[in-house]
């Protein structure tokens, strides 16, 4: 029941503040804010394991469900203040709600085909809402337009996709006959094209090379704090289901060697390439947005075994890299706020400049790269290693290294000498103004709660920081604990 | 023979065929609220009131708001006209009913069960035909919805953006609906509100993107200049018809 308010409160916020946006926008944003604190405090109280039926299906909370639910949610309410302290019109928090609350639901559902269609429905928001109104270089720009409605189309045919394998694979003709796994060895063909076309719509839904345009173009137009909930914790939703009816309906048995080899292959281009692309690109907004791709295309890589302890391995690791890079949105965009910049020639010395924005970029670097009692450094080896078996574990390695290059290369542009953009932009450094409004001259305690607005303000740098430092925080916590896979 | 049954898979073809023909706003809603109607009625037996409800508020939803976003946008009839629209959803109606067909041999061959919902046969409505007919309710639902994919296929993906491509969305949309109920039997009650939920959603973002579009048109027949479109080296008539 809690699951089923959690989803109630995250819907009925999330449709408010997207309606809000363009008239009210502060009542829009405190409705998000609000909402993302309601939903974190459910989601904290939800228990562990928990089931009711709704509409003739069974609905069962996990520990998965919950960790994603805190995760998202925590982190949502730090974005919801940085998109405050970045203003423009709010289009982050109202998707991310509508889309944690079907996401929270197509976890708990144990209807396959009700979570494909519920995901379909609740993912559009996210790409549509940034696209048509949170475009950077202006709301009205007609280039916004061909990359949104391929973005829909990307997110509604994965789905409907997704949807038409699963009728397909239940039918009485397909590769399930309607029953139970077929012993037939002739069958098998059929499973591992039920499989495929499972991954292919995860492909499209993710983004993977080459199905990566769309996403590149919209990764590039739209505020970094957009692009968690379209891609990160979207599409990590839409895998875990994936995954979870890959495993239950068609079992390991679907992955036989040719399928398991397309699947790394297709995987391994992301991982490769993405990989590669994150490391040559100066943007920071493409590195951030080649680095999600492939962490997508590691957790594609549970398609190539569906062993339920690599499955596992895939639920740790689409949470805990989602929060990661949910704090690495947030560095973006604080950067791109604070320094007009988004070009590493263009940061030089950043951290030096403002040095909590420093340290909560180190905790993202440790977090993203992971060390050995980590559950994301362990999820990632078990992927690996699974679909690979013989050298995944040195695969598993170069992967790791990665973004020590891609996230190392930023991390050494904060350290060099400071660049005139970064100088002239706001101090990452906090500072008192004197705090006396002016005109005012009341007593010492009235005073300061007056002068509260004033020091905000001047310090919205060093404040934005923080936030990035607290998601830094979460995410090396959960790349530590995982998700309870 | 359910007379009712076929009469509804006409309509909607018919309504489909209208919805991307016409010239007129109103008529293409007209059409749409048809197709979209009808395929919520398509069911032999019916589903309880409250699941026909939502199917049918949702259709209606969907119709609405489309038509609104025709109100600013452009006339975009279809290219080829009405008869050859026709055309294409007959063949996309047979072709599905020799898909149902198919699969339904395939699974006898294959010792399905006979019996269950989908493609096995009879479906929960029984045959269509009488003596040894082997239309299905199931395979009109079947056929019903690879008509609309064929009718809505080419305004979606070839379509100029704005209301046709809307319409392609929404008819697709269905399309898969009515084929993820035609080859594996009926929904239970929470997919239904999520089938719902999705085409109200694919409603939603299809006339967003359309007023959009229209929003954009309008500035630029109005000769303000749209400087990103010479960023991409593109012009924005070029970027507007993508």
């Amino acid at each position: 029941m809690t699951l089923l308010i959690l989803a109630a409160v995250a819907l009925g916020a999330g449709l408010a503040a997207i309606l809000l946006a363009g008239e009210r926008r502060t009542l829009a944003l405190a409705i998000g804010l609000i909402g993302s604190l309601a939903v974190l405090a459910l989601a904290l109280a939800m228990p562990d394991t928990e089931s009711l039926i709704i509409g003739g299906v069974g609905m069962i909370s996990t520990p998965v469900v919950r960790a994603m639910a805190v995760a998202w949610s925590a982190s949502l309410a730090v974005l919801g203040l940085l998109e405050v302290a970045v203003g423009g019109r709010p289009t982050v928090v109202g998707p991310s709600l509508v889309g944690l609350a079907v996401a929270g639901l197509a976890l708990a559902t144990r209807d396959p085909a009700s979570s494909m269609a519920a995901l379909a429905a609740g993912g559009v928001a996210g790409v549509v809402v940034p696209g048509l109104a949170g475009w950077l270089d202006g709301p009205d720009m007609p280039s916004r337009l061909p990359t949104t409605s391929r973005g829909t189309l990307a997110i509604l045919g994965s789905g409907l996709l997704g949807l038409a394998v699963i009728a397909w694979s239940a039918s009485a003709a397909g590769p399930l006959g309607g029953g139970a796994i077929p012993l037939d060895p002739g069958a098998h063909l059929s499973l591992g094209l039920a499989l495929l076309t499972m991954v292919a719509a995860c492909a499209i839904r993710t983004g993977l090379i080459p199905l990566h345009v769309w996403a590149a173009r919209f990764m590039e137009g739209v505020s970094p704090l957009a692009i968690p909930a379209a891609f990160a914790w979207g599409s990590a939703a839409f895998v875990l289901v994936a995954l979870d009816w890959s495993q239950v309906a068609l079992e390991p048995a679907a992955a036989g060697d040719a399928e398991r080899w397309l699947i790394v292959i297709a995987a391994m281009a992301s991982i490769v390439l993405g990989g590669l692309a994150a490391m040559v690109h100066d943007d920071i907004e493409h590195v951030l947005g080649y680095s999600i791709l492939q962490d997508a295309g590691v957790a594609v890589l549970a398609f190539a075994s569906l062993d339920p302890g690599v499955v596992a391995a895939a639920r740790n690791w689409l949470v805990a890299s989602a929060t990661v890079k949910t704090a690495l949105a947030a560095w973006a965009s604080v950067v791109r706020t604070t320094y007009g910049g988004h070009r590493l020639d263009d940061l030089g010395g950043w951290a030096r400049r403002s040095p909590a924005l420093g340290v909560a970029f180190a905790g993202i670097l440790v977090a993203a790269i992971g060390l050995p009692s980590m559950a994301l450094f362990q999820a990632r080896t078990d992927l690996v290693s699974s679909a690979m078996p013989g050298f995944g574990q040195v695969v598993a390695i170069i992967i790791a290294a990665m973004p020590a290059i891609y996230l190392g290369r930023i991390a050494v542009a904060g350290l060099a000498p400071v660049s005139p953009a970064v100088a002239a932009g706001l101090s990452g450094r906090p500072r008192w103004t004197g705090g006396r409004a002016v005109g005012w001259s009341e007593g010492p305690l009235t005073q300061a709660i007056r002068a509260i607005p004033t020091e905000l303000r001047a310090n919205r740098a060093p404040l934005m920081a923080l936030g990035v430092l607290v998601l830094a925080v979460m995410a090396l916590l959960t790349a530590t604990g995982g998700a309870g896979g | 023979m359910n007379p009712a049954l076929i009469a509804i898979v006409l309509a909607i073809g018919a309504g489909a065929v209208v919805a991307v023909s016409t010239r007129d706003g109103a008529a293409a809603a007209i059409g749409l609220a048809i197709a979209l109607v009808g395929s919520a009625l398509l069911g032999d037996p019916l589903p309880s009131a409250a699941v026909l409800g939502v199917r049918v508020v949702a259709a209606l939803l969907v119709a609405t708001l489309i038509r609104s976003s025709m109100r600013t946008g452009p006339r975009q009839p279809s290219p080829v006209g009405w008869p050859s629209e026709a055309l294409l959803a007959t063949a996309g109606a047979v072709a599905g009913l020799g898909i149902a067909l198919g699969l339904a041999s395939l699974a006898a061959t294959g010792g399905g069960p006979v019996g269950q919902p989908g493609i096995g046969e009879p479906g929960p409505g029984g045959t269509v035909g009488s003596g040894d007919a082997l239309v299905t309710s199931m395979a009109l639902i079947t056929a019903a919805g690879t008509s609309l994919l064929a009718v809505g296929v080419a305004p979606l993906l070839h379509g100029r953006q704005g209301p046709r491509r809307a319409i392609g969305l929404v008819l697709v949309t269905q399309a898969v609906l009515l084929l993820r109920i035609g080859i594996a039997g009926p929904a239970v009650e929470l997919e239904e509100i999520a089938r719902a939920a999705l085409l109200v959603v694919v409603g939603a973002t299809g006339a967003a993107l359309a007023r959009a579009t229209a929003a954009a048109a309008h500035r630029l027949d109005e000769g303000e200049e749209l400087p990103d479109a010479e960023a991409v080296d593109e012009s924005p008539h070029v970027l507007l018809a993508r």
